[in-house]
């Protein structure tokens, strides 16, 4: 039975100049987990808000939505509210009451039911969700995860027959994020209730996914199983695929006729019969190559310049082997593969290392590193526990340096120390060689240190984005003030600012109006056009989708071609995998380790990208998909 | 709070605290107020802990007293009992309004205790729900504003940071600028608490806020303690009620003290009523007072029967599974 169809929908916006949704036709079968998945802007939420009445927004619109059967316009309030859940996208937004139980029942409450029923109902969900432990707490206690849980919780509680998740973890770390999909998950399966899922974390939902449905620019691309999702993105050499599994985006690059692999471990499993393929074939080739030569040799002694031309196919072999194959008669071949591989391992360093083609490392070791944290400690209380513990921690002049961890294991706190938002109570922190105690405010915040908060949203101050930049500076006037030093114009600066953060065509924009990542770019422009020289940045690629990631780790590789440095917290450990050049590892307020990106990530066995922990057991340097996919390609 | 009364349903909890207010706010005998002073004391103790309610007795409660006290008689001049003449403002100081100025104090005194009580026992989620049961739209709006009020705060504190980072802080600049300073700030968060609301508002669209015969749901269940707690209660308000009614409480300051009960300079009030009826009003007003203490006592006495009751029923049992083993044990030997 079909829960949803929809048929040649289309939509624009009110105010829109052209079609959000165009001519949009799937179909939802009941039961099943669908993932919806596209680049940000391209019609996902609005297409999502459209299969509920009272989310949908105003505009035009034209086909039909069916729930069941039945136009959805027909269906009324009660039954739309009982029956389609919504989870959105921010945790904190959705909660309505202060008590955790309140929040359980508030739809039950609306749907009139009495204390007894709502009793049993709340009592099932949580119990069924774990919520048991804080279901007398405040919700402003709460963690993230458990404040996005509970927004899922007081939606099942309601009995809803469909699931609409609209990025639910957009806005949480990755283990309450994957316990999140989990439960998703668990509802799926134990329950039957149909799920529909938008994700950035394709790699968590995809492997589940009994349909994928892949939006492109308001309309629907393709749908199909995952692996056709796979099949059909490698075929088309659709940019989609960046945002897919590592194992699928690795599968996209390589050539093979084996099936798409979904998860590490498929992954695991389908590059060694790649690689086994690949030696057979290797094999098979110089078997042949051989046989034939030794045939030929026999009725030709000629051509000579015919086997050296067979031998050169494969690269593996020196020419110099050929002359032991041709004397050695034997039908035996026994070839060393060691050798084939510690041969082509040196060559796989060097493509490694081409790919790596980071900026040329000022390694000026005389020169004074650009934050030294030396033996700092720090607690929020005076009876509390230390949260940061003797870190000692520097990071060069010009370097990029990332710092990697838990939830709660202090990184954002040392990023307030060296902020000086906070100041420990042993230790100390210079800055380019000087105590940060010694920095004026105006010295420090402008011109010297420039600070992105985690939340972009913090920032805005004015109606417009082209406001909101100048307001950092002391408004539009061109006038020397104290807040604007520099001695370029503030238009052009401004100018400059924008077309490096690439923010053009959206200067008249209200900055709320902006997507996540144009938002993370404006907050970005404002924090640069205070001119700063070190950049530290709080978990910049929140909430983004693979291309805005990209987008912003060009930006960030361009500044830092210009000596800006680069501090950067995230848990994010594909990015920091492909952009940092230094990352440390944070635990219980100190840095276990810090070592350059490569090494890192490769001597790491849990902590480490899907791509380093899929093709480990043959490139154990390989760290990022690129380079999983450059090495497979260079084997085969 | 792990209190037995305040593991009551809220509606005895509200009911106890109204008439304990009520009675020592009107009621100004001084037999009352010694019943509800020591009942205050002791109940605020077990609270609140003895050191935290003298130490807030002796630095706050007792001076203000004092101060009520004296200010009553030298600002009002009723009375029939002169004591002394003050010269410069030409009144004399009475007796009774001396004596009407430490009975307020008391009673100020005594409320302030009630009150700190009522703090540990009628938590904001009570209150919301006994105004839900008559207003399901007030308990809701009240629920929501005790979320939004952290809710704001955390973010005000992020804005704080943020904008400290790019030196735009009210700990910067001069005072117009920080004053500027702060203004921005209010902006950001009055633009994100409206921004914000529009999902809250989808949020609660979506499940079903607006449709009609909304219930309010509570955790409170009323169970059969709470009937017999319930029970007591009104009994005792009852009787006691009855009692003021005919008299049994009876008190006046102005312009003679006369208290029922009482034989002050020869006087006795003319409303009075017999002693049986009055000290039967005396003593349910002083259960009444004492009921949520005196649950409490007996609750922790009841865990403490229990635990010991385990431990020793359990040891016991054993003990004589071992001694009839032994026994039998015997028995094969011989």
């Amino acid at each position: 039975m079909k829960i949803i169809e929809v048929k040649n929908f289309s939509f624009r916006y009110a105010n829109g100049d052209r079609d959000s949704l165009e001519n949009v036709t799937l179909d939802v079968e009941e039961g099943t987990f669908n993932v919806l998945c596209g680049k940000s802007g391209c019609g996902k939420s609005t297409l999502l808000r459209q299969l509920k009445s009272d989310l949908a927004p105003y505009g035009s619109k034209s086909g039909r939505i069916c729930y069941y059967g039945q136009n959805l316009t027909e269906i009324d309030h009660r039954q739309q509210s009982q029956e389609i859940g919504y989870v959105l996208q921010n945790p904190e937004n959705q909660i309505v009451t202060d008590k955790v139980w309140h929040e359980l029942a508030f739809g039950l409450e609306s749907l009139g039911y009495d204390t007894p029923s709502i009793r049993l109902r709340v009592a099932e969900m949580a119990s069924y969700f774990g919520i048991h432990q804080w279901f007398y707490k405040n919700v402003s206690e709460l963690s993230g995860g458990q404040k996005q849980l509970l927004n899922l919780a007081a939606i099942m509680a309601m009995h809803p027959k469909l699931l609409i998740l609209d990025e639910p973890t957009s806005q949480l770390d990755p283990i309450a994020a994957s316990d999140f999909l989990e439960t998703v998950r668990k509802i799926n399966r134990d329950i039957g209730t149909t799920v529909i899922l938008t994700e950035h974390r394709l790699q968590d939902v995809i492997p589940w996914a009994d349909k994928v449905y892949v939006m492109d620019k308001g309309s629907l691309l393709t749908q199909g199983t995952p692996r056709e999702i796979g099949e059909f993105l490698k075929k088309e050499h659709h940019g989609m695929f960046l945002s897919m599994p590592v194992p699928m985006q690795i599968y996209a690059e390589v050539e093979s006729d084996l099936p798409c692999p979904l998860t590490v471990r498929e992954g695991r499993n389908w590059i060694t019969q790649v690689m086994q393929k690949a030696r057979h074939d290797k094999l098979e080739q110089v078997c042949h190559d051989r046989e034939q030569l030794l045939n030929e040799s026999y009725h030709d002694e000629m051509n000579v310049e015919k086997h050296d031309r067979a031998f050169e196919k494969n690269n593996e072999f020196e020419s110099t082997k050929t002359d032991d194959f041709t004397q050695n008669s034997s039908t035996d071949i026994n070839i060393d593969t060691n050798e084939v591989n510690s041969k082509s391992n040196s060559k796989l360093h060097k493509t490694l290392n081409t790919l790596r083609s980071k900026i040329p490392h000022m390694s000026k070791e005389f020169e004074t590193p650009a934050i030294q944290v030396k033996d700092v400690w720090f607690r929020y209380e005076k009876d509390g526990r230390d949260v940061v513990q003797d870190l000692n921690l520097e990071v060069k002049q010009g370097e990029f340096y990332a710092l990697v961890g838990g939830n709660g294991t202090g990184k954002s706190t040392t990023l307030s120390l060296i902020s000086r938002v906070r100041a420990p109570y042993r230790g100390k922190i210079l800055l380019n060689g000087v105590d940060i105690r010694r920095y004026t405010d105006t010295q420090l915040y402008r011109g010297y240190l420039g600070v992105l908060p985690q939340n972009p949203q913090s920032m805005f101050i004015r109606k417009t984005v082209r406001e909101d930049l100048y307001s950092i500076i002391g408004g539009a006037k061109e006038k020397k003030s104290p807040e604007y030093t520099a001695s370029m114009k503030k238009a052009e600066a401004i100018e400059g600012i924008v077309s490096l953060t690439r923010l053009e065509g959206l200067l008249d924009r209200h900055p709320y109006d902006l997507s996540g990542g144009e938002q993370q770019r404006l907050a970005l422009a404002k924090v640069l056009l205070l001119q700063p020289r070190l950049l530290l940045m709080d978990e910049p690629t929140k909430g983004l989708d693979a291309e805005y990631k990209q987008e912003l780790g060009e930006i960030l590789k361009k500044l830092q071609e210009h000596g800006i440095t680069i501090f950067m917290i995230s848990h994010d450990v594909e990015f920091v995998a492909e952009y940092a050049d230094r990352v440390g590892l944070f635990f219980q307020g100190n840095v276990v380790t810090s070592k350059p990106a490569a090494e890192f990530f490769a001597g790491n066995s849990f902590y480490t990208t899907a791509a380093n922990r899929m093709a480990r057991h043959y490139f154990p340097d390989a760290v990022t998909g690129k380079e999983v996919a450059a090495c497979l390609k260079e084997r085969l | 709070m792990t209190d037995a009364f305040s593991r009551c349903h809220p509606i005895l909890n509200f009911f106890y605290f109204a008439v304990v207010l009520g009675f020592t706010m009107f009621i100004q005998h001084p037999v009352y107020l010694a019943v509800s002073f020591v009942a205050a004391t002791a109940y605020s103790m077990w609270l609140n802990g003895v050191g935290k309610v003298l130490k807030i007795n002796f630095l706050l409660t007792i001076p203000s007293l004092l101060i009520v006290a004296l200010l009553n008689p030298m600002f009002n001049h009723y009375g029939v009992t002169p004591l002394l003449y003050i010269e410069s403002s030409g009144n004399w100081v009475t007796l009774e309004a001396l004596v009407y100025g430490i009975v307020l104090g008391c009673v100020l005194f005594i409320m302030i205790l009630w009150f700190s009580c009522y703090n540990q026992i009628m938590t904001s989620d009570k209150f919301i729900y006994l105004f839900g049961r008559i207003i399901p739209a007030m308990s809701l709006m009240l629920s929501m504003a005790l979320r939004f009020v952290p809710h704001f705060i955390a973010q005000l504190k992020v804005i704080r940071n943020g904008q400290k980072c790019v030196g735009m802080d009210v700990s910067n600049g001069k005072w117009f600028k920080k004053v500027r300073y702060a203004l921005n700030m209010v902006s950001i968060l009055v633009t994100w608490a409206l921004e914000n609301a529009i999902e809250t508002a989808d949020s609660m669209k979506s499940r079903g806020y607006g449709l009609k015969g909304r219930t309010a749901f509570s955790i409170y269940r009323f169970n059969r303690r709470d009937k017999i707690l319930g029970g007591m209660l009104a009994v005792l308000f009852v009787v006691s009620g009855y009692g003021c009614y005919h008299g049994a409480a009876f008190s006046q300051y102005n312009p003679r003290i006369l208290l029922a009960g009482f034989t002050i300079f020869g006087r006795v009030p003319r409303q009075s009523c017999s002693p049986v009826l009055a000290v039967i009003t005396f003593i349910s007003f002083g259960i009444f007072c004492f009921l949520p203490l005196m649950l409490d006592l007996s609750e922790e006495y009841a865990m403490k029967k229990s635990r010991s009751h385990v431990h020793s029923e359990m040891t016991v049992t054993y003990r004589q599974i071992y001694e009839e083993l032994a026994n039998e044990m015997e028995g094969e030997h011989k």
